[in-house]
């Protein structure tokens, strides 16, 4: 280039980036998520979510399965959450039959799901501990965990996969003497999570690494639909066992925690407050647990035909809004379709602006904060039912544009 | 630097026992009542494959009961649910659908080892030999 004003050549710097694929497999990452992050030397400038690891094809093998068998298919979409996804598919079914179980089995219901709850929190609170390097923390938190495991183990006969829920009730019935051994069980956890909610708010290490980090204003977390406790640790009260109040939420009674902060902080100390709430329910349940019936349905006679139609059931899982939508064309043994939408699908997937302005380190802080659940939301397949049209979208179109 | 809030805990740990289960040494305290081996009491099975129809990982497939064995007169096809517990995700769903109540349920949960285990040994043990 030739100026006036002498000058003969002109050099252009280009601004440096570095990509740094974080995931698949990575020490970081308890779970297969490509994190694909762009570096301005320590500082985030672009961050990309890619997915696809762990798809499984459960939606399709539901398809292909009977009714009761999809029941524990299920459940094993994710280990963590394997309750709530059986009480909401469940109940999807139970609208199509117009079944509703009995008061004792609601209660029983809910009780399974709050104890997974707890156990879910304090998991990933445990896991934070870990990803910020305390590692102490960690091993404390997951020898309490065990408490709860151990409920859930008297209650559903097994410590994770419980396959408590069956049309019309639950599989296992509590006697007296177990329902002392649960109490005993959360009144001595109940001290424990207590500490811990106080070591993550005072110790010096958890606050560095997690205040003010991945903050999420309250706008982006309604245009990014993103929901449970991300949400509500930005101010968003949104919680669908207080809008819909299905099984015995009508009941029980119970806070929706929110906190105003909106970092990862936040997040983490709703989880807290929240493993405290569903303690109080856990125990409330068992105090006021009503005997108007049994709560176990004989299994051999359960309908074996589902009528005609299509249901659409939502719970409010460990990490937010989880909805199951149930089609049944009244003939066949099989759903004609089962869709599932889980929430860590939106809240991994549309929080990629998250990460930008953060540096390298707090990545891993950021996206833990989002409690992921990888073997949850890897079904990304959308079919247009109302057109009666199948097409293929975009990830970028999934996420509603706002990858 | 302020002194670490977990410190006090840590210190107090270091009086008390561990709490790591050396299994399989020591056996891991189970409920009674957790589902674990399940079989079916061949004196009572009918052969009906209802089980087999409703397992959600096909885990058990309908075996003609090995000759030597006195079968029921209930059981007219001589066949039994082998269930392959390696497939097996102990649902007890086929203990539950099972018209003449014929499965037995244990809490044996330490099966895991370099062979393939199913059934076969638990459910003939139930049938008498013929002498």
């Amino acid at each position: 280039m030739v100026c006036n004003m002498g000058v003969t050549k002109v050099i252009e710097v280009p601004i440096i980036t570095a990509e740094i694929p974080i995931g698949p497999q990575h020490p970081a990452l308890h779970e297969p998520l490509l994190l694909k992050v762009y570096a301005d030397g320590e500082e985030i400038i672009r961050a990309e979510v890619n997915t696809g690891y762990n798809h499984r094809g459960v939606e399709k093998l539901c398809e292909k399965n009977t009714f009761y068998r999809d029941l524990f298919i299920v459940g094993r979409v994710c280990g963590i959450c394997n309750t709530v996804h059986a009480n909401c598919y469940v109940r999807a079914l139970e609208y199509l039959l117009d079944a509703r179980p009995n008061n004792r089995a609601r209660y029983l219901r809910v009780l399974a799901m709050e104890l997974e709850r707890i156990h879910s929190h304090m998991l990933i609170n445990a896991v934070m501990a870990e990803i910020v390097g305390f590692d102490t923390l960690f091993m404390q938190i997951m020898l309490d965990r065990e408490r709860v495991m151990k409920a859930k183990e008297i209650l559903t006969g097994n410590r994770v996969l419980a396959d408590y829920m069956i049309v019309g009730g639950v599989r296992r019935d509590i006697d007296e003497v177990k329902r002392a051994r649960i109490r005993d069980l959360l009144l001595k956890l109940k001290p424990r999570v207590e500490y811990y909610k106080k070591v993550f708010m005072e110790d010096e290490t958890i606050v560095k690494r997690l205040v003010d980090i991945g903050v999420l204003k309250p706008v982006d977390v309604t245009s990014h639909s993103l929901v449970g406790p991300v949400a509500r640790g930005s101010g968003v009260k949104i919680d669908s066992r207080a809008s819909d109040r299905y099984d015995a939420y009508d009941e029980i009674p119970f806070n929706v925690v929110t906190r105003t902060e909106g970092d990862s902080w936040a997040r983490m100390m709703v989880r807290w407050d929240e493993t405290l709430e569903a303690i109080n329910m856990c125990l409330y349940i068992l105090e006021k647990l009503p005997f108007d019936g049994n709560p176990v349905p004989d299994e051999k006679r359960l309908p074996r035909v589902i009528p005609h139609g299509e249901s659409y059931a939502r719970v409010e899982a460990q990490r937010g809004e989880l909805t199951y939508y149930v089609m049944s064309d009244g003939r066949s043994p099989s759903p004609y379709r089962v869709k599932i939408r889980t929430p860590s699908f939106n809240n991994v997937i549309n929080s990629a602006f998250m990460y930008v302005g953060l540096s390298i380190a707090d990545v891993p802080v950021a996206l833990t904060s989002l409690d992921p659940c990888i073997s949850c939301m890897e079904r990304v397949t959308v079919i247009d039912l109302e057109k009666n049209t199948r097409y293929k979208l975009t990830l970028r179109e999934l996420a509603g544009g706002k990858v | 630097m302020r002194r670490p809030k977990i410190l006090g805990l840590v210190l107090r740990n270091f009086a008390k026992r561990p709490a790591t289960i050396q299994y399989p040494r020591v056996k891991t305290p189970i409920e009674e009542d957790s589902r674990g081996v399940q079989y079916a009491d061949l004196t009572k099975c009918t052969g009906c494959t209802l089980c087999a129809l409703e397992c959600p990982a096909d885990a058990i497939t309908m075996t003609p009961i090995p000759q030597g064995y006195e079968v029921t007169a209930k059981n007219p096809r001589r066949i039994y649910p082998l269930i392959d517990y390696s497939k097996c995700v102990f649902c007890y769903r086929c203990v539950k659908v099972c018209p003449v109540n014929a499965y037995i349920v244990t809490s044996k949960y330490d099966i895991a080892g370099p062979t393939r285990i199913s059934s076969e040994e638990y459910s003939l043990s139930t049938l008498k030999k013929v002498s």
